[in-house]
Order: structure tokens, then sequence, then C-alpha cells
């Protein structure tokens, strides 16, 4: 009986942080690297996730994107199943040689236009452990164009849904704008 | 001496089953086998004991388990430079027939998952037959941990699985101190208990609210993660980490006083919600007529198997290192708690064991808030420049066998949870489920391919 939770929710004022409409201590704790941005997208983004070697840390923050808490449905973003229908891709880890061919064939079974954005620091090239390890390829810019980087390890899920946003020039940025 | 000639005759498999033999009638548990300075060595741990033998294997033929853990399925490889890192196949019949199709699912699969190839084979809707196929992600962890030397590893040892880097951390440290005979200081330890705690509950969350939203209880699943984001805010305010990485260090480090944290407030409110929660999944039919049953392992295969962790306990039987090993801040805190043992080797059953776990750390987490001194402190044995570490992750026993020679690391095996429990995912996936029963089931097992593919 979880009809009971729902009206609770429903009363009570929405569990979603301030981001990005004021500022959230929490948010921006580091911004990500913006390479390039589009305004080809309208309201719906569809997002399909790639796991290039991660830990399950980066996981588990995209995991909460969807969460009360960060709701990025409420931009349009959602995750997809299929790439066919993706917009965005989003990769995680510190690329091994055997992901390779799996996310070149994501990224080419997606429509026009599309974007891909490397989640976390061993994505974007900024993890040292791993440097010169058979089999590791430890940057997403050499495999497909990256079109932005969210750093740390993991990313907080305000800095994904940041660097998201600045990357698509999203309608609620730009509302964000002039509401400020 | 042993006789050259007779040893010759032996196969390595024939060795590690004479082994494994002898272990299974005395019960112990074969953690490792490794070469140290006097050659083949096998890691013997007796569970209940909190030393770790060390048993020379004598001059014969040297063998070293697979990735699946020793006493998992016998995929074994002869330590041969050259064989270089060999993915082992189950010891399953293939299934063919009319009718019959194989599915392969992966490695870029589901919404948000790690990469792994699922083999099913299916006649129809129900699944007949499931192969594993990892190696996706393989980073090297032990040999980048060999790089950073001893203090450094526990940073890369935090990067083994995401999810559960206080485990990973503590369980590397353990070991480390254990090799350089460093006594931890009680404070360092109460510390190390009390993240550990927090990331169970951080864990456990995280795996309920997958579960529930793959039974499409969206309403608990969104629940479940605004807590379990709670519980990261809370890490992020007392500890500086959503993921609590970065606090535990090779010697103790610089312990945060645990009392003025607010834990035992936090961990009453975070434990009001989660009441409500649950009490609210307990009466929705639609969310546990879906677990009932499946995935279930049958006829104690789970126990045939080894599993560990929160398969084990809801397979009827708890080896729970909190209790046997009391290492940490635990045997005070255990002495009033019992190891949650749940007789339901399905996915109820594991739903049943998280939620009690869970309970069970809020109660550890609110005594912890009012303990100022730490009663029992951890003895440290003799060593010969090789440590292990035994740790309960949460999602099972983790095991680090770190062997330093002056600050330098030179030789590293990990046994995470997640490689013990893997080989039972796919006997729990072909006994009587259908396809629509997957992402249940995986949820269920909620196991990390990071902790697999090291």
């Amino acid at each position: 009986m979880l009809y009971p939770r729902w009206l609770y929710h429903f009363v009570r004022r929405p569990a979603v942080g301030p981001y990005p409409f004021r500022a959230d201590p929490e948010a921006l704790a580091r911004p990500g690297q913006v390479l390039r941005t589009t305004r080809q997208f309208g309201r719906s983004l569809a997002v399909r996730h790639v796991d290039g070697g991660s830990s399950n840390g980066c996981e588990s923050e995209l995991s909460l994107l969807g969460s009360p808490v960060y709701d990025w449905s409420r931009f349009g973003f959602g995750f997809t199943p299929s790439p066919r229908h993706a917009d965005l891709l989003l990769v995680t880890g510190i690329i091994t040689e055997a992901m390779v061919p799996h996310i070149r064939e994501t990224y080419d079974a997606m429509p026009e236009p599309k974007l891909v954005v490397a989640i976390g620091g061993c994505a974007g090239g900024e993890q040292d452990y791993f440097a010169g390890m058979p089999g590791v390829i430890g940057d997403l810019g050499k495999v497909v164009p990256v079109a932005a980087r969210v750093f740390g390890c993991p990313p907080s899920p305000n800095d994904i849904l940041a660097t998201l946003l600045a990357v698509v020039e999203a309608p609620a940025a730009r509302q964000a704008e002039r509401l400020t | 001496m042993r006789d050259p000639s007779s040893v010759a005759a032996v196969t390595p498999k024939d060795a590690l089953r004479t082994l494994i033999a002898e272990a299974q009638a005395e019960g112990h548990a074969i953690l490792d086998i490794y070469r140290s300075d006097r050659g083949p060595t096998a890691a013997i741990w007796r569970p209940g004991e909190y030393t770790v033998h060390e048993r020379e294997l004598g001059p014969g033929p040297f063998v070293r388990p697979s990735q699946y853990g020793v006493l998992g399925f016998f995929a074994l490889e002869v330590d041969d430079e050259r064989a270089g890192w060999w993915i082992g196949e189950y010891p399953v019949d293939r299934v063919s027939g009319r009718g019959i199709h194989v599915m392969p699912l992966g490695p870029v699969r589901a919404d948000v998952a790690e990469s792994l190839r699922y083999v099913l084979t299916v006649f129809g809707d129900d699944i007949h037959h499931v192969r594993i196929v990892p190696g996706y992600k393989r980073r090297h962890m032990e040999e980048a941990i060999l790089r950073q030397g001893v203090h450094g590893g526990v940073r890369v040892a935090e990067r083994v699985t995401g999810t559960s880097p206080v485990a990973h951390a503590w369980a590397y440290a353990m070991a480390a101190e254990a090799a350089l005979h460093l006594v931890v200081p009680a404070p360092a330890l109460l510390e190390r208990t009390c993240l550990a705690e927090l990331e169970r509950l951080m864990s456990h969350l995280g795996d309920l609210a997958a579960l529930s939203a793959a039974t499409g209880t969206i309403t608990a699943a969104a629940d479940l993660y605004a807590l379990k984001e709670k519980v990261l805010r809370f890490n992020q305010a007392r500890f500086g980490h959503r993921y609590l990485r970065g606090r535990i260090a090779v010697g103790g480090g610089t312990p945060l006083a645990l009392a003025p944290l607010g834990l035992a407030s936090f961990a009453d409110d975070a434990g009001r919600e989660f009441g409500l929660v649950r009490g609210a999944l307990d009466h929705t039919t639609s969310f546990l007529d879906r677990l009932h049953g499946a995935g279930r392992l049958r006829g104690g295969a789970g126990l045939g198997i080894r599993v560990t962790g929160v398969v084990e306990k809801s397979s009827g039987q708890s080896s729970d290192l909190r209790w046997s090993r009391a290492y940490g801040a635990y045997s005070d805190l255990t002495a009033h708690l019992r190891p949650v043992v749940v007789e339901s080797p399905d996915a109820f059953g594991r739903y049943r064991v998280r939620v009690e776990e869970v309970l069970q750390s809020l109660e550890m987490l609110k005594s912890l808030g009012s303990r100022t001194e730490l009663q029992a402190g951890a003895p440290t044995g003799e060593s010969l420049g090789t440590g292990f570490g035994l740790v309960e992750a949460p999602r099972g026993r983790l095991f680090y066998r770190v062997a330093v020679r002056g600050q330098d690391v030179t030789g590293v095996r990990i046994a995470t949870p997640s490689s013990l429990n893997w080989p039972a995912v796919p006997v729990a996936l072909a006994a009587h489920n259908i396809l629509q029963d997957f992402p249940i089931i995986d949820a269920s097992f909620s196991l990390s391919v990071a902790g697999l593919d090291l």
C-alpha cells in the first residue's frame, strides 16, 4: 500500500533541490569542461549510458539523477534503453580496449544530432592510477568526439546536471538566467 | 622433501582439488593461493578465528585460482606469465533443441548498468541456461596498487568498487598494518567502524531502491533514493566525501571524534523515514508477489557455491565477519545483536536481509555516537611480511592479502564478495524463471561487475 506515501508526497513540498534556479551549496562543486554546446535539442532528451570500465561509483551517482532530489526529468532528460533513440551519450570509466568497439557502435547507432559527455575523472582523462596499464585507453576523447567532461571521483549529480544543461543550453538554464 | 618424480605426476588441478577436499573436511576456507618467499603458500582461515594462517604447499606445481574464487567454480589456471588473464567458463551443460535460441544481453544494457554480457538460452519466455561473460572492464587494480606503494595503495583500493570504498580501504589497511606490524589507535578503529556502517546503510538503501524500481514500485524507489541521497549528504557534511573516500589511512591517520557528529539524531531521522517506506513495501502485494520465488537458489545451491554476504544470509546461514571475527569496534557493537539470517534463498529473502541489515546498521550508528573509548583492541600477530585483511563489506566477505618489503608492496590479492557471489547468479536465473524476472533477480543480487573485473 504505497498510496499513503504518494499522498504524503502530494501534499508536501517537493523534495527537489534549489539548483539551478537558486544556488545550492553543493551545486557546481567543480564545474565541468564544456567544449561544444548546441541549441538543436528541444525539451525531450533521451540519454544512453555506457560503462567503459568504471568503479561503479559514477553509476551510483547517475542513478540518483532520476531521484526526487535531482529529478532531471523536469528538464526533459530520461534514460533510454536503445541508442537508436538517444540524443546524449554518457560514458563513465577508464575506457578499456575491450569496450572501445561497443562505445563506437553505440555512438554510430545514435541519430544526428548527438553529443557525448564524459562522466568522471577517469573518462575525462585525469586519472593517473591506471596510466600505461595494458588495455587501458584512459581518455574518452581518443575514442569518440567529446562535447563535455564532468570531473570528480565520482562527480556529484549536481555537477553532472549542471554540465548537461550547459551542453544542451536547455530552456531551463535560460529560464534560470531570466529569474536571477 | 617429496620425491620429485611423484610431484611431477600430480597436475595442478589435482593438487588444488586435494587441498580443497582437506579444507572442506576440516571446515577451513582457502582464501588465497600464492607464491611467497618459501614457495607456494595457501592462506587458510577457519571461520570464527581472528587470524589467517599461512600454509606452505611444498614443492608441488603452483596453481592460481580463477577470478571466481577458489571455492567457486573450478576454473583453474596454471601460473604462467604467458597465460595472462583468462576467463573460465561455467561447467554447465549446453542446452540445444528446437525452439531454443540464444539471447545475448550486454555489455551495453539496461538504463544505468555496468558492462557485462549475459548469454541467455531461452525457450519462449523461460530461461534455461545462462552464461556470464565478464572481462569488459578490467582495470588491473592489483597492479595499480603495486605501483603506489604501501601508503598510496589505499587510495587505489578505494577505487576497486566505487560503492564500497570504505570496506576496500579498511581491508587493505588491515592487511598492510599486519604486514608492517603497526598497531592502530582506538579512535581510528572507532571512526572506521562508523564509516563502514554508514557505507552499508548507503549501499543497502541504493540496492533496495533499485529492487523497487525493477518491480515497478516507483514511489518506494523514489523514497529510498531520496533517503540514500540524505545519507550521502550527511557523509559529505561530516566526513568530506559523499562516498567516504580519503578518510582511512594505513596506520590510522587523523581520526575524527564521533561524539559531535550527531550520529544518533541522524540515525533516528533516517530510521523513522525508512520505517515508513519499509512498512508500506511490506504491505504492497504487487511488490512482494514479484519477489517470492524469483531467482531461487534451489537445493542449497547457494551454500554449495559458498556464496557470501546477503546471498548467504538469505540461504539460512551467516558467517558475518563482524560477529565471527569481531574486528574494529564490533566486539562491543555486536554483543547485543544477532546476525541476520533468513530461510528464503530467493529475491524475497535477499530483500528481507537487506531491510534487517539497514535497521541493524542504524542501531550500531546510534550506539557509536555515544561511544568515546574502545574496549577491545585488535591484536596483531607475528608477521612475515605478508598481511591479511578480512572485512565484512556491504555485499559480503572481502579479503585482501598484501605483501610488503620496505615501503613497497610486492604482492596484492583481492577477493571481493561480488567475485564469490557471481557464480550463483546463472544458477539462480536458470531455475524456472522467465525473462520478465531477469531485472528483478539482477537487482536482488545487486553485485558489482567492478568487483569481478578487477
